[in-house]
């Protein structure tokens, strides 16, 4: 009995010391950028040998990348509302189709094709993307950026609506028409506020994909329409100075402070709510 | 008027049909039950009528209007749903005036005729809580309130009293029955269970695998059940296999499983054309039958008895049997009997004398004209 | 009043509506798709159809591609390479093997941190998810190269190791092919954790004590319990991390000299304008990546089934 017990402590050791170990992992690169980004030197280390704000206000200078942080917003928010679109009212009809028991053709063709893109390289995305939009017209738009972010996007809003909306009450659909209200009037009233939060976080998953894609969007940007990652990719590869990691660094502090922005607001309207 | 009419109406889905040729009119102002054991299509003709089920063939009329191709949403009917569905990001209150809002309502009307509809319901207190903290009774009041807010000409309800408890299901059904005599508005009302039929409907209309097999006044449908199906649908009875061994003045002699030869007739004298070897299916129900213990009588007693059944022209049957066991239900006591090869109940109110136990030997009585005899297909035949 | 007359063409546009979106759907449900069908139509399926196209026509020595030509040239020169055991050869090969090696690594590590967190609670367990999402925030080219300074041989760790004596000289972690996987995991881990942690979060944790209660062992009741389960999420962790490590670009791209086939097709694309052949070796790749992930799904099912029946 008590060497059982003993081999489970050594268990428990072994078990937390194994996901401190993945949890360092994690962790450690985004330390370093953030870190890094403080460094006064010119060439990254770590650690850095002294601290300063110096790339801070070379960042705030730098009209090139100022320039690629206003284009990676524009095309995160284009992919987030244009996938959220997508995504919502696609897996709004699908479900819609299921619960009246359908098996179309649509339905089952659907599915894969909006899971395929997820699993082609984006190498090959881009490639075929470049040449398309050649053809088109598209090329160096950021039209052409945020359609190719959203092939990637649409996937993961689409899911995470389907699984929202299979957990809606379809009945209260049902009462909505019933009570006289139209097919766009009871999506307005009655599903958007019972889906709203799944919304909100498929557009956030879409704004999120769209400012690390960089592979497509180094086939497809030009200049002017560069993204961060596409900037940073460049930069990376030329020089090694610890600008990228302020821009990280401000990445990671403004997507952190999104999300508990978000989280308030969910909160507060719930405490609000309790309140009343 | 509001009278509804449905013809010849039809849903399938795929290689099933949910409903098959329902033709029938609803009278206005008439509480019409539709009674039938789950996925007998009774829900889903009320869905069709309130839009949001669209038939593959038929046609709906509310009034002189055809509504076959109208949504839901433009349809003067309402439904109370069997989870209620209420919307869980409005307040009681919301919830209510939500169709007068959909009607165009200014705020200030829908909010005063919202909280009066709440008061109708008793739920004015509870206006501004959150619907999802409500007990299941009273949210089906307010469900109620929400659908009657409306003022729709027909209010149709699925099955809305089917998850409350029993003492709070009987408390509602009377409140609904006063709610229509009150508002003299048709009502459309789905439910498996026959008590609840009976206690509310003006008329019953009784559903089996998505056929309305028959629409009648309460008494008619229990007395003058068109089926054998619906003979054990309604309440619990005795199914005796039986066939036909000779005719009588008034009715026919049948052999039977309970070892006994028993005669069948018809109180109106309408003797059906049986030939001899038909197949039946006898039922007797339990307040036809009177039970007593063997010993409780003199021998001579049950001599007579004999004799009068002979001399009636067999209007009288009699089997006798031995107790397998005694169930109390509270005002009844139920008897399970072993007769021949089969075994029935009868029933006893407690008040009756004579306490009877397990193994004791019982005769079983009752009169021929009570009984109601079922063909093959299951058609009534007698009486 | 709807007469017999007006019958036959609604039918007809029933029966062609029924055949698309099933039964009972109504022409809503299609409405609603509508967008999202067009928007694969033309971003997806159109321009995958170019692709295929262009793998077929002839190249050309004046145009990126003789447009208007058939021609199987490009797949014979792709196939030739290939079997003669060429340069290409060994970069489709280094491709799939790191795709391999970066699998089986991200579902083991994912899968035990996925279960790690599913058993935490509290702070630790908020700790941990949040190590998760954070690198997903960070922008993908920079986290990865992030790993530049601890890994090179000046790094951080080579001297932590130096300075403890564990080494006597410095290993070049970067650029190097062992760079290019630990930044390749470090990419995909988050979305297997998350993928396989979906599953174990709603999985009913009292079979795990009831595998306790009838004698497993800890580890025991994991293998037997908790990894049947999990099965879908580590099937869905398989498919991502190999799709995306077999095209893998930035993390080899800056943690190693090594020439995957995503870096070579943008040569033959950007580089070389050889864009036949580069369609055709995409089309290829593709072929053989969905063919590995056939295998991923038949090997795992069977483990499943397997674990099933235990």
């Amino acid at each position: 009995m008590s060497s059982t017990l003993h081999r489970e402590r050594l268990e428990d050791v072994a078990f937390r010391a194994g996901y401190a170990a993945v949890l360092a992992f994690l962790l450690l690169p985004l330390v370093v950028v953030v870190v890094t980004s403080f460094s006064k030197a010119g060439r990254i280390a770590f650690p850095p040998e002294s601290y300063s704000l110096v790339w801070y206000g070379e960042f705030l200078q730098s009209a090139r990348w100022i320039g690629a942080f206003v284009n990676s917003l524009v095309v995160g928010v284009g992919t987030a509302l244009l996938a959220t679109l997508l995504g919502v009212l696609g897996a709004f009809g699908q479900e819609l189709e299921a619960d009246a028991g359908g098996d179309g053709i649509v339905g089952a063709v659907l599915v894969p094709i909006v899971l395929l893109p997820l699993l082609v390289p984006p190498v090959i995305l881009g490639i075929t993307l470049l040449l398309y939009f050649n053809e088109v017209g598209l090329r160096g738009s950021y039209t052409s950026i945020v359609l190719a972010h959203t092939l990637w996007a649409t996937p993961l809003v689409y899911f995470v609506m389907r699984s929202v909306f299979s957990r809606f009450d379809w009945q209260q659909l049902d009462a909505a028409h019933d009570l006289g209200a139209g097919p766009v009037r009871s999506f307005v009233h009655v599903v958007l506020p019972n889906v709203k939060h799944g919304i909100f976080v498929g557009g956030l998953l879409a704004f999120i994909i769209s400012l690390q894609e960089f592979v497509m969007a180094l086939f497809l940007s030009t200049p002017s329409t560069e993204t961060i990652p596409v900037l940073a990719w460049t930069e990376i590869r030329q020089a090694l100075d610890p600008m990228v990691s302020v821009v990280s660094t401000f990445l990671i502090v403004i997507s952190v402070a999104a999300i508990a922005l978000a989280a308030l607001v969910t909160n507060l309207e719930w405490v609000s709510r309790q309140l009343s | 008027m509001s009278e509804i009419t449905l013809d010849g109406l039809e849903k399938r889905y795929g290689e099933t049909t949910a409903v098959e040729d329902v033709s029938v009119e609803i009278e206005d102002g008439e509480l019409l039950c539709l009674l039938g054991p789950s996925g007998s299509g009774k829900s889903t003709t009320l869905r069709m009528i309130a839009g949001l089920e669209t038939p593959t063939n038929g046609s709906i009329a509310i009034g002189d209007e055809d509504v076959t191709d109208l949504p839901a949403y433009e349809r003067t009917t309402s439904t109370v749903f069997q989870d209620w569905a209420l919307f869980p990001h409005m307040t009681v209150l919301e919830n209510v005036a939500f169709g007068l809002k959909m009607g165009g309502v200014s705020k200030d009307e829908r909010r005063d005729r919202a909280r009066e509809m709440l008061e109708r319901v008793q739920m004015a207190a509870h206006a501004d809580e959150d619907p999802t903290t409500l007990s299941g009774g009273q949210k089906q009041r307010v469900a109620l309130a929400r659908s009657l807010a409306v003022n729709p000409d027909v209010l149709l309800l699925d099955e809305p009293l089917s998850n409350l408890d029993k003492r709070l299901r009987e408390d509602m059904q009377i409140e609904l029955r006063e709610i229509h005599e009150d508002l003299e508005k048709t009502f459309v009302h789905v439910t498996h269970d026959q008590d609840e039929a009976f206690t509310l409907a003006d008329r019953i209309g009784i559903m089996n695998d998505g056929e309305l097999i028959q629409v009648g006044d309460p008494d008619e449908v229990y007395e003058r059940p068109e089926n054998r199906f619906i003979e054990g649908f309604l309440g619990d009875t005795n199914f005796v296999d039986a066939s036909v061994t000779a005719a009588t003045a008034d009715g026919v002699r049948v052999d039977t499983e309970l070892d006994a030869e028993l005669v069948v007739t018809a109180a109106d004298g309408t003797t059906p054309d049986l030939e001899t070897g038909t197949d039946l299916t006898l039922s007797l129900r339990p307040e036809i039958l009177s039970i007593h213990g063997v010993d409780e009588e003199r021998a001579d007693d049950a001599g007579v008895r004999d004799a009068r059944v002979a001399a009636d022209g067999g209007t009288r049957n009699a089997v006798t049997g031995t107790v397998e066991n005694v169930v109390y239900r509270g005002s009844t006591v139920r008897y399970s009997v072993s007769v021949g090869n089969s075994s029935m109940f009868a029933e006893r109110t407690d008040a009756s004398t004579g306490a009877l136990s397990a193994g004791d030997d019982v005769r079983l009585e009752w009169d021929g004209d009570d009984v109601l005899a079922f063909r093959d297909d299951g058609d009534r035949v007698m009486p | 009043m709807t007469g017999a007359n007006s019958q036959t063409l609604p039918t007809a546009l029933a029966s062609l509506q029924e055949r698309l979106v099933g039964e009972s759907a109504s022409r809503r449900a299609l409405l609603l798709m509508a967008p999202l069908i067009a928007f694969e139509l033309l971003v997806f399926v159109i321009p995958f159809a170019t692709l295929l196209r262009i793998s077929v026509a002839a190249p050309s020595s004046e145009a990126v591609y003789a447009e208007g030509t058939w021609s199987l040239e490009a797949y014979s020169e792709v196939f030739g390479d290939l079997l003669a055991g060429d340069l290409l050869l060994g970069i489709v090969g280094y491709s799939f093997l790191i795709g391999t090696v970066v699998t089986v690594l991200t579902v083991v590590i994912a899968l035990f941190y996925a279960y790690a967190i599913r058993r935490s609670s509290g702070l630790v367990k908020s700790l941990l998810l949040f190590s998760v999402v954070l690198p997903l925030l960070t922008t993908l080219v920079i986290r990865t190269y992030a790993f530049t300074p601890l890994l090179s041989p000046t790094g951080t760790i080579n001297e932590l190791l130096l300075s403890a004596g564990l080494l006597s000289e410095p290993i070049q972690f970067v650029p190097n092919t062992v760079g290019a996987v630990v930044g390749q995991v470090y990419i995909v881990l988050p979305y297997a954790v998350l993928a396989i942690y979906s599953v174990l979060a709603t999985m009913d944790w009292d079979v795990v004590e009831a595998a306790r209660d009838l004698g497993a062992s800890r580890p025991r009741a994991v293998v037997e319990v908790v990894l049947p389960q999990a099965m879908p999420g580590i099937i869905v962790a398989s498919v991502i991390s190999f799709a995306w490590s077999v095209g893998a670009y930035a993390a080899p791209g800056l943690l190693s000299d090594d020439l995957t086939f995503a870096i070579y097709v943008e040569q033959l694309i950007l580089g070389d304008l050889r864009y036949p052949t580069a369609a055709a070796l995409s089309v290829v790749t593709m072929g053989l990546m969905l063919a590995g992930i056939g295998i991923i799904f038949a090997v795992l099912d069977r483990f499943g089934g397997e674990f099933d029946l235990a």
